[in-house]
């Protein structure tokens, strides 16, 4: 509660003028988080971390609402930070400078174990907390049953295995509680890696609690708190501004996840969005849905709520609107206790939350507002993880080491927009494609791997005004000497990203085993593959839907696609109705406009009578 | 007498060397044929000295040029067709990319186009494992093939990036002479020549480029030599590098890349110098302000940071020149950025911006969107009458209501409220920059020195090193010129790179010392060559090294050019740890050290003592002028104007004050104090 007279000397302020100072102190605060993630990202030990940047870095008041992010994951940071922050609260009613907790318990916020989180209350001189910093790393190991951090088949969280710290102290006055640090080290594999990585992250946070104290004896505690303020009021109007351009209109999409161990008919997943252009409210209700399952499927609560505001965010094509707490004021997801895609119920396992499950709720949303809104929501980005974004194990013949690690050789999946084509190394809609794509030869230099094809595959684009972004295709094995596994869980086998608005699936992900002979042998979606030398696996990611009818895509942007060889000349012509003229071999190719017309009429008239 | 001559998009700047003096130049860059904007400027010189252009020029032994023209080319597309040869089964390196993606909302944005569409992108059935093992020969059939077909497609130029090429060139090498036999006349850029560096995207990038600037600078660099000649040049022509040095115009024509970043590279170079003459040697945050950026590099130690991750255009949106180039950070904030208030009533300053043309609503040239330099002017920061010297005049009632009706009524403010809170917001932005490089480099802005460089740093320098709580801020004398005024301190010079991975606890001495003699040989015939006749050449070792399991390495200079005991190797590890603390404030002694790529850097050094000194004129005994300008915290003041130019070295100058020159204008704050250092910068300091 603010007292009268601070509120007395904002009116005298005059409103307007904090929009100077807002602008002012909201650039120091992003590059604040900024900070903190160019700490991490460049000590951090791992390749899922400083290769593929899977981590998060941000700043929340000190009633733990969400003030800035910086770039970082959207499904690590909307929504989460701010429960993690209030079981810190709760468990820990007076904290200190110096004080730092470990959290990444799914059942009090965190999106799925393996994403380690340290949170640090920033306290001032009279030792009153002002604000809390929180860095998210995924682990490269997390200490479950297998080597993976994504259990997809474990029935329960005994069988996931990770160790689960709930707002666990592991530092005080700035030194580390060592009995955290022998657990960590006696259970995750690699230990020499987590604790180059627990370092880089407490890197992080001290900086970012560092900076924070400077700002607040530079500009004073009370005028930092007074601009929190207004800068929630100032991103929850830009937040009903961007609802106003939508009508009006309620849609109920339907999605589902493939099936898997544990789920052998797959998970269905109903959403509901409910637009009030009026109000400028979006509501999106997810109760409608199966009870938790026996699998690593099922949300956070971080992480279901989180997924349901990516499809909105993404949908409505407005990157003005800060994503905070303040705009969050003008969302309502509604969940039930013990929901596959709401609130967890212990002992039931999380450990894939952040990707699977979770984008069968975003995509369904974006593809729902574009359904009620035309022009804006999106179609459906493709799922993941095939095996070229598994987790890869074994022994280094070349150092005798032991290995574990996340790889990304290779994965797509943007979705059409109503202004762009999807955007290719999207990974998923929860990533943004913010996380990184291995380089060939870093991955051959530190692993014992031996990658010997990666590229797009034709035809695999989800057709559209917009279209998606294709698969890709990678080929990978172990080197001489070397039996790797790869886990992985892919979702996509069956059921494809669909398209918006008339627009077309992406293609769906896929997995072989190439025998020694070269023959190739299909694998499940959800395995775990042993390699020997000689043998190798391949991964076609899933390709994002398209947006919009491929039949009124701009021609020449068809023809660019054949040209580039990302559609067949067969495709250009079926789904896309492109008649050209010429042949890139003998004279420019060329569109045939009046014979394109035509083309693309009798599709249409096709296209109604079906 | 020596000539530095720096194209930039607006002004072509000029510094002329006479002995132990220095004269500075600025004529307008000319787009359509920027030799005739340098043919300009050395006029302008010429009329100065009261010499005809031919007897100015036969006196000048060496000519240094800087051009946006590579990155210009670049940004609009006008480069030569170039293929792309890669190996089998990878013909999507340059389309993939590394991923990353910035602004997780902005779908507005569509994925880059590959520099080299897939249409021009060949596989060649080749494949060499990571320790150099041929896995698949090379199908040289399939590679006359390959030429036969770009024959027909009428390719212009060829960039080849295999995988492994920096630890096995042989391939690439190969194909190189296919193609010379097969494809004559076509110039090729191969990877591991040029950029013998991991991770093939950058280093594909990096040769794609560099082909596909070859064409067009070697008929611009021809062009600009010949009528240099023809003027009555007869000196040594040369070209500032993006690395920071200089290197004959006919090594850049064979290797274009190295010209992309060669303005804004050069600042940090004067920095470095002036930092060491006027601030006892403190580490210097070097800011260079333009019309539409503002460039930031750093210098500690006299060392010039080096970067891999160089963009042409924004990160991840932009194409990676995957070059070792200086590490300058590049924000959209200059003169030209526009003021705006966003429709949730939130100020913004940029990251649009009116350039040169339009430009700012007081040039009257059209421009109608309040900038910063408006701004400054509506402050009485710059005086109308005095833009230049007096070469353009200013219309300071225009940007007035400018402002007025696009930002302060706005925002319920007056208009002198509004400017200070635009200029507020542009100094904010360029701290938040500078904040985002010294983190990246681990420097406290608490000992180090701001040098502002370009025309308009002047205007908030003070304003930015005040909120950094730096030790102080510096103005050189040649600030305004402050890119071609590093061109004459600038060494002729060459890098070279070998990777040899090996571990501190295996370290492979053998192999090692085999790679270092090889480099160092490569160093001796460059200074017989390209360095001959220098005063002085040095070589440094530098290896490039990171803690097991880390990724992305740092650079640690070495004691000597060879490692000869186990005690040699623990300086070494000593000196990683080291640099890695003061980079990062930690690091983990327990661990073992990977080392990568190995470095020599050989510099032949031309001149002693950096450059000459911009003599001090005699005051020319006007009357004192004063005129008020306006700060947030104070409101209008009365403030003392004083010309820099016959500014005696000493006397101090106490703020509020303003210091113009013909070239540049600094504002000295309140409870700031300037004073002229014995060298001829502005050294300014706070209470």
């Amino acid at each position: 509660m603010k007292s009268e007279s601070l509120d007395d000397k904002k009116q005298a302020a005059g409103m307007t003028r904090t929009g100077v100072r807002m602008a002012i102190i909201s650039n120091r605060m992003e590059s604040i988080a900024r900070k903190m993630q160019n700490t991490l990202f460049r000590t951090a030990r791992s390749g899922v971390l400083n290769t593929a940047h899977d981590f998060s870095c941000v700043i929340l008041t000190a009633d733990c609402e969400l003030l800035a992010s910086a770039e970082s994951l959207p499904i690590h940071t909307l929504i989460g930070p701010d429960l993690m922050c209030q079981a810190v609260r709760k468990y820990h009613p007076e904290m200190k400078a110096g004080d730092c907790f470990l959290h990444n318990s799914p059942y009090e916020g965190d999106s799925h174990a393996a994403d380690h989180c340290l949170i640090v209350p920033v306290v001032d001189e009279d030792g009153v907390v002002r604000f809390f910093v929180l860095a998210k790393a995924h682990q490269a190991d997390c200490g479950n049953s297998k080597p993976t951090t994504y259990m997809g088949q474990a029935a329960d969280v005994y069988e996931e295995g990770a160790l689960i710290f709930s707002a666990a102290k592991i530092q005080s006055e700035y030194k580390d509680n060592q009995d955290l640090i022998r657990m960590c080290r006696t259970r995750i594999r690699v230990p020499e890696q987590w604790w180059g990585d627990y370092l880089a992250t407490l890197g992080a946070v001290r900086i970012g609690e560092r900076e924070l104290l400077q700002l607040g004896r530079e500009v004073g505690w009370e005028a930092l708190e007074d601009y929190a303020d207004g800068w929630f009021d100032y991103s929850e109007q830009k937040m009903i501004q961007a609802i106003q351009r939508l009508p009006s209109g309620k849609a109920t999409v339907h999605s589902a996840h493939d099936p898997l161990p544990g789920v052998p008919d797959g998970i269905p997943v109903k959403v509901t969005v409910n637009v009030d252009s009026v109000e400028g409210r979006i509501s999106v209700d997810l109760r409608d849905n199966v009870d938790c399952q026996p699998c690593g499927l099922n949300l956070s609560e971080g992480c279901a709520r989180t997924a349901a505001m990516i499809g909105i965010y993404n949908g409505l094509i407005d990157h003005g609107v800060p994503p905070n707490a303040g705009s969050f004021r003008r969302i309502q997801v509604d969940l039930r206790e013990n929901c596959v895609v709401g609130i967890p119920r212990h002992p039931y396992s999380c450990s894939v939350a952040t990707t699977n499950l979770a984008d069968r709720v975003s995509t369904p949303v974006q593809r729902a507002i574009a359904e009620i809104a035309p022009g804006f929501g999106m179609a459906e980005t493709g799922p993941i993880m095939p095996p070229a974004m598994g987790v890869i194990s074994g022994r280094d013949p070349r150092t005798g080491e032991a290995f574990v690690n996340q790889i990304f050789l290779g994965i797509t999946g943007g979705a059409g927009t109503p202004v762009t084509d999807g955007f290719l190394t999207i990974i998923h809609a929860g990533n943004a494609g913010l996380c990184r794509q291995d380089s060939i030869e870093v991955d051959e230099l530190h692993h014992p791997l031996f990658v010997s094809e990666r590229r797009l595959i034709p035809d695999t684009e989800g057709a559209g005004k917009f279209r998606g972004a294709p698969s890709i295709y990678a080929e990978f094995g172990p080197i001489e000497d070397c039996t790797m596994q790869v886990i992985y869980t892919a979702d996509g086998t069956v059921n494809p990203a669909l398209g918006a608005r008339s627009g077309g699936p992406g293609g769906n992900s896929k997995a072989f085993k190439r025998e020694l002979d070269g023959t190739l042998t299909s694998l499940p979606a959800c395995h775990g593959a042993m390699l020997e030398p000689g043998e190798f696996i391949v991964s076609h990611s899933a390709g994002g839907g398209g947006y919009g009818s491929p039949v009124e895509r701009d021609p020449e942007r068809v023809l660019s696609d054949l040209r580039e060889g990302l559609i067949t000349a067969e495709r250009a012509r079926t789904v896309y109705g492109l008649v050209t003229t010429g042949a890139d071999a003998v004279g420019p190719l060329a569109v045939d406009r009046s014979a394109t017309q035509a083309m693309r009429a009798s599709l249409k008239a096709q296209e109604r009578s079906a | 007498m020596r000539l530095a001559c720096d194209t930039g998009g607006t002004f072509t700047d000029l510094v002329v060397e006479d002995g132990n003096e220095i004269r500075l130049f600025k004529a307008s860059t000319t787009p359509d044929d920027p030799v005739r904007g340098v043919l300009n400027a050395l006029a302008l010189a010429a009329e100065h000295y009261g010499e005809e252009q031919r007897s100015f020029l036969g006196k000048a032994e060496m000519f240094i040029h800087g051009t946006t023209r590579a990155i210009n080319a670049i940004l609009t597309g006008n480069t030569a067709r170039t293929a792309f040869l890669t190996t089998e089964g990878h013909p999507d390196v340059l389309v993939i990319r590394e991923g990353g993606r910035i602004e997780p909302f902005n779908f507005t944005v569509p994925y880059p186009e590959p520099y080299v569409p897939r249409r021009l992108t060949f596989e060649v059935p080749e494949r060499i494992e990571a320790n150099g093992t041929v896995r698949k020969p090379l199908d040289e059939a399939a590679v006359i093939a390959i030429a036969e077909k770009l024959k027909a497609l009428k390719v212009e130029a060829v960039g080849v990036c295999l995988l492994w090429s920096i630890v096995n060139g042989e391939h690439e090498k190969r194909v190189g002479d296919l193609l010379a036999k097969h494809l004559p006349g076509v110039p090729v850029t191969l990877s591991h020549e040029l950029n013998p560096t991991l991770r093939e995207y950058r280093r594909a990038s990096a040769t794609v480029i560099d082909a596909s600037l070859k064409p067009l600078m070697f008929q611009y660099l021809d062009s600009l030599t010949n009528r240099l000649r023809e003027a009555g040049f007869t000196g040594r022509t040369l070209m500032v590098t993006s690395g920071g040095g200089i290197m004959d115009a006919e090594a850049v024509a064979r290797a274009p890349i190295h010209s992309i970043n060669s303005g804004p590279a050069m600042a940090p170079v004067a920095g470095r110098y002036y930092s060491d003459r006027d601030f006892d040697g403190l580490a210097a945050i070097v800011a260079d302000t333009g019309g539409t950026t503002y460039d930031v590099s750093l210098v500690r130690d006299g060392r010039i940071p080096w970067t891999r991750e160089t963009w042409i255009g924004q990160r991840f949106r932009g194409h990676m020149t995957g070059f070792p180039s200086v590490d300058v950070k590049s924000i959209g904030a200059g003169g030209g950025s526009i003021a705006w208030v966003d429709d949730g009533g939130l100020l913004r300053v940029g990251p649009q911006s009116a350039g040169s043309t339009p430009g700012p609503v007081s040039y009257g040239k059209g421009g109608a969107e309040p900038t910063v330099t408006d701004c400054s002017l509506i402050l009485g920061y710059i005086d109308p009458d005095f833009f230049l010297g007096g070469t353009m005049v200013l219309d300071r009632a225009a940007a007035a209501t400018a402002l007025k009706t696009k930002v302060a009524d706005k925002l319920g403010l007056s208009v002198e409220e509004a400017a200070a809170a635009v200029f507020t917001l542009a100094t904010e932005k360029m701290v938040g920059a500078i904040d985002e490089i010294t983190v990246n480099q681990g420097i406290d802005p608490a000992t180090a020195v701001l040098i502002g460089g370009g025309g308009a740093a002047g205007l908030n320098a003070v304003a930015v090193g005040r909120r950094l709580g730096c030790a102080g801020v510096l103005i050189p004398e040649a600030g305004s010129v402050l890119s071609a005024a590093g061109a004459l301190m600038s060494d002729v010079s060459s890098d070279y790179a070998q990777m040899l991975f090996t571990t501190s606890r295996r370290f492979a001495f053998d192999e090692v010392n085999g790679v270092l003699a090889g480099l160092e040989e490569r160093c001796r015939v460059f200074a017989q060559g390209p360095g001959a006749g220098a005063l002085k050449v040095t070589v440094e070792f530098s290896v490039e090294a990171r803690y097991a399991h880390q990724i992305w390495e740092i650079e640690v200079p070495m004691a000597s050019g060879r490692l000869d005991s186990p005690a040699d190797l623990e300086a070494l590890k000593q000196a990683f740890h080291d640099t890695h603390q003061s980079i990062f404030e930690i690091n983990d002694p327990g661990s073992d050290i990977e080392f990568v790529t190995w470095r020599a850097k050989v510099q032949c050094q031309l001149r002693e003592g950096g450059t000459g000194q911009l003599p001090i004129q005699k005051a020319d005994g006007a009357a004192l002028e004063r005129r008020d300008i306006y700060f947030s915290r104070t409101g209008w003041v009365d403030a003392e104007v004083v010309r820099f130019e016959s500014m005696p070295s000493g006397a101090p100058v106490a703020g509020p004050a303003i210091i113009e020159s013909s070239f540049t204008t600094v504002v000295v704050d309140p409870d700031t104090n300037a004073v002229r250092t014995q060298g001829g910068g502005l050294r300014i300091t706070f209470q």
